[in-house]
């Protein structure tokens, strides 16, 4: 499927801003299930100084500095994407869960051990007993970790409410755990910090999600602004998205942006700025479907 | 030290031995004595000299040693006390030594370590081979909250990871030196040891003369030379800055204290903005490129946009700058993820692999709990062992096997199963033992040094001293493994000659402001400012304060009497001054109500103190507070005797707390009398020995700025309070202007002609019109953009000095009907004293730039990371969190 994606972000300052410093995660991945074909990104006012890089976990990044006062700052992301169908091998593998935790602790191999990095805590996803409890009920001995993994997102899809505004980038997993509700960002969290519980790896991936439904299929949940989901690994079949906002497998719905530890790793707009006041943000993703394969 | 005074030495103490008071308990490695109880070969000379100084000559000298060590404000907070009192720094008069041939076998061994932990750095954020053949654990990579992931790939100058070493060192029971923890990312307690050298070498000075002790120059001289070196395309005169958490940190002392020596600025983070991927220093005079910092921030903190986005501690943008290679960061960022004990249990095949030698300098024997053969030899010998945390997370103490029982020990192992990568255990150590004097005895402590090492052209060079602590005698183990404590200079003795070279200016040598005006950054210039308003206010309530204090006690006899009318004046100034509070709002706004009568002379008496030793703001003893922490965030901008001065003002009023003024009217008296001297001596010290360039100028200005409101605040409240001379004269002795009034008039006092004095005669240096003059030019002097008109600041200080030069100080003083206070004098008053606060203000928002708070902002929205002038309570707290190296 080809989509076209278009992110725009507005900040409204009360005062002016006079500095501000950016760090923009808005580029789509290209991967074997993905290819990005167009890409731009503009920001006015106009940056004194931009630059592009790929991050430690090979994302595209953007750092932009503005020095000019400014009451009004808008980040527009443009990009077309081809999605593929995932491989329906992926649910056919079935190596018990535990097999991948002590496998992935122990191979040295480039891949094995890019998935164990993903195995520890991270600033937003830190260790709690409730994380273990919780994923415990999906985790029989022996389990293949496929069904184990989807059990789990489906389970956090059903136990927990889908909230806009419940929390903030700053609610603390707890909290999340405590009420059951929240946002895309925060399930990908729940989803991670129940993974890792089990030692198992478990990467947060920043995306878009095709909300407006294709002839026959129903209306997902996802957020106005960007998506978010987890991804778990396994050595025969590597890495496998999970949807836990939705219950489901990623699928040729889903861009991926990029990948990271958690949130804090892959933030899609994030900045630092001196003065502004009060602020009113916006943020508006529109995600087109430009052509159906037959 | 007086050399005048050293008669004292006892006659008999040549007989007297050396030995401790009290036999040790511990059976730990004794550095003095060997199993004989004579001192090693080593020592013979130090304490040979000692002894013919005798015990009592040497504690007379510390008495003054201690004073000076105070009055340079050397202090250290031990402990991360939360109410932010720092302890005065406490060094032993006897020195720790250690001999050429084991300091050169320590130092040969510190520099392979420090060359091993350089490639294991180089690794870990390059190819991360270590890792990938298994030779790595990488559960000491990945689970550790210090590899920046931001900073992978980022490669310092020449390759060099780590510019600046240090590493704690203790000996084992058979005499050998162990690594006890490596310091790796901002290492603190050279300029301490630097320090040490001072005080002890010019206390000391015959006995320091005579040991052949090595110097420590000429690793500082290195030092610096390393710094310059970092700096990227090849500048010859780079700039380079001290990054410090501010004063709130432990150890700021050390580091405004360093920075002076080595000539470096020093940086607070809003000191510091990147524009263009550069870093630059705000100064009065615009952006400054900056080359190379020399950081004492802990790197995750460095920048708020890409490492921990709750710091404000950080440069946003600093990691993007270090990347692009415009400014180099010592020590890099990210080099506290060799700040891991769990890493030492792997050096020895490390350091083959990588080196092709032999680990010659060995740690204390360590176990990393993620090792399973290590995980079962610790869990069968907790008791015995030392457990730590593998990774840092907050100041978690290391917890004694041997001090727990039998439940905790198995609570602590469950612990550790259910986790074990968190976990390192370490054999125990027996510390060495130091001897230290107490109460003029002999006793024996704990000894623990950190050794510093810098980066040369060919390796790496190592100080020849060390930072040696000395834990309490008695203490347990866990307490003298705190920091704090004793402390002792260590004399490293020559094999040979002795280089002389210093970097210190020889004493009478001004240290004051060396550098130009163009590189004083804004933010001490913000703070030169305060300085100043708050010196000046002190001083005018000290001088308020006696005078009250001298009516008094003439008074006290005749108690029961109705206190006469100039007492109820000079307490109504007080208060009135008190109630100004800063920054400068006029006191009383329209009318104030009729005062009410004071009731006796207690009551004066009581107010009295209350307004010199009161808590609230307003009162002696907190504007003396302010005074000093003001002044402490600029330490590196004043003067050492500066320093001194201020510093004794708020200890003789903060800490003797003879509170709420249970002390007699007579030790007010004198109390307040030296206060005043003091603070004379502090305005003198800047107004004759400050280069007249722009930190001056923002001093003064604050000087002159504070003087104005507060004469123009307490002439509108006295003359709309009172018609009796009693309260002109009060006013008249505060402005310090009564003689010069009676040399003029001679007579009784009159409105008209004390008004003129006070506030429009350009002759007087205490009166407003003179403070505004003097501002008016300062700020014609200052720095501008020179296409604007004219200034806010310049139109305010000109309209006030208009209004006071135009004014008809005769027909302005008529009074109203009805005997109401003159109106057209009141109005004078108001317009003047609503033009000062607004020129205040023009002046901060001119050349502050403090008004701006920086905020994190992502697709959530901003949350607020406080940034403040006036340092909220948080802010210090994550100054103390932020830097623990």
């Amino acid at each position: 499927m080809r989509l076209h994606i278009l992110h725009r972000t507005t900040y409204e300052y009360d005062d002016p801003v006079t500095t501000s410093h950016h760090e923009v995660h808005l580029t789509p991945r290209d991967l074997p299930s993905q290819t990005c074909f167009v890409h731009s990104v503009t920001v006015a006012p106009e940056p004194e100084a931009i630059r592009e890089r790929v991050d430690y976990f090979d994302n595209r990044v953007r750092y932009f500095g503005i020095h000019e006062s400014h009451r009004l700052l808008e980040i527009v992301a443009e990009s077309e994407v081809h999605v593929e169908e995932r491989p329906a091998s992926l649910i056919l593998d079935r190596t018990a869960w535990e097999d991948v935790r002590d496998v992935v602790a122990l191979h040295r191999n480039p891949e094995s051990l890019e998935a164990y990095s993903f195995v520890f805590d991270s600033p937003y996803v830190r260790p709690q007993p409730e994380l273990r409890a919780f994923a415990a009920p999906s985790f029989a001995p022996g389990r293949p970790l496929v069904d184990a993994a989807m059990d789990l997102t489906r389970r956090i899809f059903s136990s927990f409410i889908y909230e806009k505004g419940a929390t903030g980038v700053s609610t603390p997993l707890s909290e999340v755990l405590r009420d059951r509700r929240g946002v895309c960002q925060d399930f990908a969290h729940v989803a991670i910090g129940c993974l890792r519980a089990m030692g198992l790896p478990a990467r947060y991936v920043s995306g878009y999600l095709l909300t407006a439904p294709p002839p026959g299929r129903p209306r997902l949940a996802g957020c106005d602004a960007s998506h978010a989901w987890v991804s778990t690994y396994s050595p025969n079949v590597g890495w496998i998205d999970l949807d836990p906002s939705n219950g489901m497998m990623a699928d040729e719905r889903h861009v991926v942006v990029a990948h990271g530890r958690d949130f804090g790793d892959v933030t899609p707009v994030r900045g630092v700025i001196l003065g502004g006041g009060h602020h009113a943000l916006r943020v508006a993703v529109d995600v087109v479907p430009v052509e159906y394969d037959a | 030290m007086s050399s005048g005074e050293s008669c004292v030495a006892a006659p008999e103490e040549g007989s007297r031995p050396w030995r401790y008071a009290v036999a040790p308990r511990s059976d730990g490695y004794d550095e003095l004595f060997d199993g004989d109880g004579h001192p090693r070969p080593h020592w013979e000379r130090v304490v040979d000299l000692l002894q013919k100084l005798g015990r009592d000559e040497i504690g007379h000298r510390w008495e003054q040693a201690k004073r000076l060590l105070r009055e340079h404000g050397v202090s250290y907070d031990a402990y991360g006390d939360p109410t932010g009192v720092a302890r005065p720094w406490n060094l032993s008069p006897i020195p720790m030594v250690v001999d050429a041939a084991t300091w050169a076998a320590i130092a040969e061994g510190l520099a392979q370590r420090a060359r091993l932990l350089d490639l294991i750095a180089a690794d870990v954020y390059g190819a991360q081979r270590l890792v990938a053949r298994g030779e790595l654990p990488a559960e000491l990579v990945f689970a550790h909250p210090g590899f920046l992931r931001p900073c992978s790939g980022i490669v310092p100058p020449a390759g060099r990871y780590l510019p600046l070493y240090a590493s704690d060192l203790v000996r084992s029971r058979d005499g050998h030196f162990q690594v006890l923890a490596d310091r790796t990312q901002a290492p603190s307690g050279v300029g301490y040891a630097l320090e040490n050298r001072i005080v002890l070498s010019r206390s000391l000075p015959e006995v320091f003369r005579d040991c052949s002790v090595m110097r420590l120059a000429t690793f500082f001289r290195t030092l610096r030379r390393t710094l310059r070196e970092m700096a990227p395309h090849n500048r010859d005169n780079p700039r380079i800055v001290l990054l410090t958490p501010g004063p709130y940190n432990g150890t700021y002392f050390e580091q405004a204290f360093l920075a002076q020596y080595l000539d470096l600025t020093l940086a607070r983070s809003d000191d510091l903005v990147v524009r263009n991927h550069r870093v630059c220093l705000k100064t009065l005079s615009g952006l400054r490129p900056v080359d190379v910092i020399l950081r004492r921030v802990n790197d995750d903190f460095c920048d708020p946009l890409e490492l921990r986005p709750d710091s404000s501690l950080g440069v946003p943008g600093l990691v993007e700058a270090v990347r692009s290679g415009n400014v180099a960061v010592a020590n890099p960022l990210g080099t506290g993820v060799l700040q891991t004990s769990a890493l030492m249990a792997f050096l020895p095949g490390l350091c083959r692999r990588l080196l092709g030698e032999e680990l010659k300098l060995p740690s204390v024997p360590t176990h990393w709990c993620g090792d399973p053969s290590s995980l079962a030899y610790v869990e069968s010998h907790l008791g015995e062992l030392v457990v730590k945390p593998a990774f840092p997370a907050g100041p978690t103490a290391p917890v004694f096997g041997a001090e727990l029982t039998r439940a905790e020990l198995d609570e602590l192992r469950a612990r550790i199963r259910a986790r074990p990568r968190d976990y390192v255990a370490q054999e125990r150590m027996v510390l060495s033992m130091v001897p230290t004097l107490s109460q003029n005895e002999l006793t024996p402590g704990h000894l623990w040094m950190r050794a510093y090492l810098v980066a040369s052209d060919d390796g790496y060079e190592v100080m020849p001293g060390a930072l040696s602590r000395v834990g309490r005698p008695g203490e347990s183990l866990a307490l003298s493994l705190r920091p704090g404590g004793e402390s002792k200079d260590t004399w490293i003795l020559a094999g040979g000659p002795v280089s002389t070279f210093s970097l210190l200016p020889s004493p009478s040598a001004p240290v004051e402001l060396s550098r130009g005006g163009g590189d004083l950054p804004s933010r001490v210039a913000d703070n030169l400012f305060w300085l100043g308003r708050y010196a000046e206010r002190t001083e005018a309530t000290a001088r308020l304060a006696r005078a009250l204090a001298v009516r008094l006690t003439d008074q006290s006899t005749q108690s029961g009497v109705d206190p006469p009318a100039d007492v109820d004046a000079l307490l109504f100034a007080l208060e009135g001054h008190a109630r100004v509070g800063l920054p400068g709002v006029p006191p009383v706004a329209g009318s104030s109500p009729p005062r009410a009568k004071l009731l006796s002379l207690a009551t004066a008496e009581r107010s009295l103190f209350g307004a010199v030793f009161g808590d609230q703001a307003g009162t002696l003893a907190t504007t003396a507070a302010e005074t000093q922490r003001v002044a402490r965030g600029i330490r590196d901008w004043i003067s050492a005797d500066t320093w001194r001065a201020v510093a004794e003002l708020d200890e003789e009023l903060n800490r003797p707390r003879l509170v709420s003024g249970r002390g007699t009217l007579g030790a007010m008296v004198t109390l307040l009398d030296r206060s005043v001297l003091v603070l004379a001596a502090l305005n003198s010290l800047s107004s004759d020995s400050m280069m007249r360039g722009h930190a001056w100028r923002f001093l003064d200005m604050g000087r002159r700025l504070e003087r104005a409101v507060q004469l123009v605040g307490l002439l509108r409240a006295v003359v709309d309070a009172s018609p009796d001379p009693a309260f002109l004269e009060a006013l008249l002795q505060i402005a310090d202007s009564s003689m010069t009034y009676r040399r003029r008039y001679l007579a009784t006092l009159q409105l008209a002609p004390v008004v003129d004095l006070m506030l429009t005669d350009e002759t007087n240096p205490r009166s407003v019109v003179f403070q505004v003059a003097t501002l008016d030019a300062h700020i014609a002097a200052l720095p501008r953009d020179t296409g604007r008109p004219r200034a806010t600041e310049q139109t305010l200080a000109l309209s006030a000095l208009a209004e006071l030069r135009l004014a008809d100080i005769p027909q302005l003083c008529t009074r109203g009907d009805r005997d109401a206070p003159p109106p057209g004098l009141l109005q004078l008053l108001d317009r003047v004293g609503a033009l000062l606060p607004g020129l205040s203000n023009a002046l901060s928002g001119a050349y502050f730039n403090h008004a701006a708070v920086a905020r994190q902002m992502n697709a959530d929205g901003p949350r607020l990371a406080p940034r403040d002038a006036k340092e909220p309570p948080v802010v210090a707290a994550m100054a103390r969190k932020g830097a623990s190296g």
